[in-house]
């Protein structure tokens, strides 16, 4: 894929871009990345999705120089990624990492230190975020006193805790509460807002599609879509949802010519037109098949978007 | 000077680590030093020191070293007086000769009158008195005695009667009182040496063995440390968040520098409190070649540890559980425990034997044997910094390959990885 045809999301006009040129790595005859490229763009949420080993977190761990590249660079501002950068990083990996038996402000405080803060700012900013995250009497806790919930949120105060300028999460709403769930999306949206590169991985379509503004998709270690969730949701075929009273099947509707059943849930149809069908055809079909309750034109859910990208991908 | 050496050793990886890595990297010049192998070690020193076991592990080392000075002077000098039962007057002579006696075998002499020889005999038997002396003329024991019985009373009684005798002989050759005071107050003559005194006395002997053995604990203790340390991080994952922003080596060398430093500050903490306590107790385990083992024994430890611990550190990075840590530990500690036997055999016997001379050039063993032959006198002083020379460049190649097995292996999670993958991976 050529630079001109980079999937690129545009966020601030200007702002700061996290680009990821050719990315390829090869694990004996298992190639993980295959020239991989595509731009995280700052001033907002990022959604980076594929099917389990489409090499997501070796993605990651790529721009963190913890896997070494068979070619292809990691760059921001511009220019190369060094051990500079990446203090101003911070990074989540999927499983985490703390130390059980130190105390969640040392701990904290020791993670903003290693990213280049000093101690009174590493300290300020510690208790800013237990604060923030509901944990400011357990400063002086060891963490493997903390719930699960709980050690999830310091995980997240480790790798923000620096005001990073990128902040890669791998799997970031896994094993959370619906609470958990909230709070960590407010704390990604509410850094992208002050112009923060936020790049998150996820299997929960349904989420990510309401906390990111774009996604990248990609399978087989390759690039598959990328761009504004909103360009690609209206992107693509025609698709109307139909419910027909009485009908949890839509059998009806599989006969159609230049016709396909996307997903069937609950009695609602949803279904993918070809260019040159008629939705009036459609409409009375369906009123063949019993008592139309609703009948309009949708856009693609992130779900479509996902299985549809995949699916031309494999083809 | 201790945490001086760590340092350059931990540089010189460093140095070289920068030079393999295959991306051009910024320098930074000296100040990675002040930064996050800072940070990494202070980190290390503050949990270890905070940790119970380390507390524990000092307060035993501490007691042990207590029990070793003052037991050996306590002992000397307190063996429990003899009680001598007598049968009929002692003249003033006799009792000087009994009381000078039980002196000599590092005891003393308590008199007893007896009314007759058969309540001396009860006496015996009951275990109140532990000697009679019958009239002057006899000295009876409550069991047979032989001349090779190392025990106070068989050494008393055989002492004693042998003095007695010779009194009893003076007296039969007709001589004065007056001229027995006169030989028996005899004062040997000067020995003197054309050589200066061989250092193979038992005081250095002693030294070199306590030296040893804390040196093999410490030794242990902190591999042990550094082993469990990086298979910690492994398997909590921490380490991952860690090196996104941290150098493997600056990780590697702050844990490194860290545990280090807490075992040096140990053992300063523990020699000063020996030569502190030996001195108050008058304990002659400092003299002769006592004060010149220990520091040998002080500089191998930090050299010791310098050497195996970016081998536990490589080995702990291979391993995520406690029973992999085991499997790998055993092999690890072996070159230790010969070392540590072999230096335990020569301090005690005081003979170094040629393969034993070799095994204090070997980097492995030296941290042992090089101690051993210092308290021997077996070494000179170009021959000790030829083994020092040695260990340093032996550091150095294992720190090389550490660091490069740990960089491959830290991140590899799920089972354990074999050096072959870590190595040639």
């Amino acid at each position: 894929m050529s630079l001109a045809e980079r999937p690129e999301a545009a966020g601030s006009p200007g702002g700061d871009v996290l680009e990821l040129h050719g990315l390829t790595r090869r694990f004996g005859d298992l190639t993980a990345l295959d020239g991989l490229s595509f731009d995280v763009p700052s001033g907002q949420v990022v959604g980076f999705l594929g099917p389990n080993g489409a090499g997501k977190t070796t993605t990651m761990r790529a721009i963190f120089g913890l896997t070494d590249l068979d070619a292809g660079e990691v760059r921001w501002r511009g220019s190369s990624v060094g051990q500079t950068d990446r203090r101003r990083f911070g990074y989540m990996p999927e499983e985490r990492g703390l130390y059980p038996g130190m105390l969640v402000g040392e701990q904290l405080e020791y993670m903003a230190r290693l990213h280049g803060m000093n101690s009174i700012e590493a300290a300020r900013s510690t208790r800013a975020w237990l604060e923030r995250l509901g944990l400011g009497d357990r400063a002086t806790s060891r963490v493997d006193a903390l719930s699960h919930g709980n050690q999830q949120r310091v995980q997240l105060a480790a790798a923000a805790v620096h005001d990073p300028e990128v902040l890669v999460l791998d799997e970031p709403l896994a094993g959370l509460d619906p609470a958990g769930i909230e709070a960590t999306g407010a704390v990604l949206l509410e850094l992208a807002g002050r112009g923060r590169c936020v790049l998150f991985s996820s299997h929960q379509l349904d989420l990510v599609e309401d906390l990111c503004e774009s996604v990248i998709v990609i399978d087989h270690g390759r690039l598959v879509v990328g761009g504004r969730v909103d360009d690609l949701a209206l992107a693509g075929p025609r698709r109307l949802v139909v419910r027909v009273e009485g009908d949890r099947s839509a059998q009806w509707a599989r006969a159609l010519p230049g016709v396909s059943v996307s997903e069937v849930d609950g009695g609602e149809a949803r279904l993918v037109l070809d260019p040159e069908v008629d939705s009036d055809a459609v409409l009375r079909s369906a009123m063949a098949a019993g008592r139309v309750t609703e009948f309009g034109f949708r856009r693609r859910r992130l779900s479509e978007v996902f299985r549809e990208a995949l699916e031309s991908g494999r083809r | 000077m201790a945490v001086v050496v760590t340092i350059a050793v931990v540089r010189l990886g460093v140095r070289w680590y920068r030079r393999r890595s295959p991306r051009p990297r910024k320098t930074l010049g000296y100040g990675w030093l002040a930064g996050d192998t800072a940070l990494v070690a202070t980190r290390e020193i503050r949990e270890r020191v905070r940790a119970r076991s380390f507390k524990v592990v000092t307060a035993l080392l501490l007691a042990a070293v207590a029990g070793a000075i003052i037991l050996p002077v306590a002992l000397k000098g307190s063996g429990h007086p003899q009680h001598i039962g007598t049968v009929g007057a002692l003249s003033g002579p006799q009792r000087a000769a009994i009381a000078a006696a039980a002196k000599a075998v590092g005891t003393s002499a308590d008199f007893v009158a007896e009314q007759d020889r058969a309540s001396a005999e009860a006496d015996l038997r009951s275990g109140r008195i532990d000697l009679a002396v019958i009239e002057g003329q006899k000295v009876m024991a409550k069991k047979a005695v032989t001349p090779t019985e190392t025990t106070a009373t068989a050494r008393l009684a055989y002492t004693a009667a042998a003095e007695l005798g010779v009194l009893r002989s003076f007296a039969q050759a007709g001589l004065s009182p007056g001229q027995v005071a006169t030989i028996t107050s005899g004062k040997p003559l000067p020995v003197t040496s054309v050589e200066p005194p061989s250092s193979r006395s038992g005081p250095a002997r002693a030294t070199s063995l306590i030296g040893i053995i804390i040196v093999f604990i410490m030794l242990s203790q902190y591999e042990t440390w550094t082993l469990i340390g990086v298979m910690e991080e492994k398997s909590s994952r921490v380490v991952e968040v860690l090196l996104a922003t941290v150098r493997p080596m600056q990780l590697l060398g702050g844990k490194v520098l860290g545990i280090g430093t807490v075992a040096m500050a140990q053992a300063g903490v523990l020699l000063a409190f020996a030569l502190v306590l030996a001195k108050v107790a008058g304990s002659d385990l400092l003299q002769g070649s006592g004060p010149l083992t220990l520091a040998a024994a002080l500089v191998w430890l930090l050299f010791g540890y310098a050497f195996y611990c970016w081998v536990y550190a490589a080995a702990g990075s291979l391993a995520e559980r406690q029973d992999q840590v085991q499997t790998l530990a055993l092999p690890l500690s072996l070159p230790m425990v010969l070392g540590y036997v072999m230096a335990i055999t020569a301090a005690s016997s005081g003979h170094a034997s040629v393969f034993f001379q070799v095994l204090a050039y070997l980097p492995p063993t030296a941290p042992f044997a090089m101690p051993v032959l210092v308290g021997l006198g077996a070494v000179s002083w170009w021959g000790f910094l030829a083994s020092i020379g040695i260990s340093v460049l032996a550091t150095v190649a294992v720190a090389r390959v550490a660091a490069l097995v740990y960089r491959r292996a830290v991140l590899r999670t799920g089972r354990r990885v074999s050096l072959r993958e870590a190595i040639g991976a």
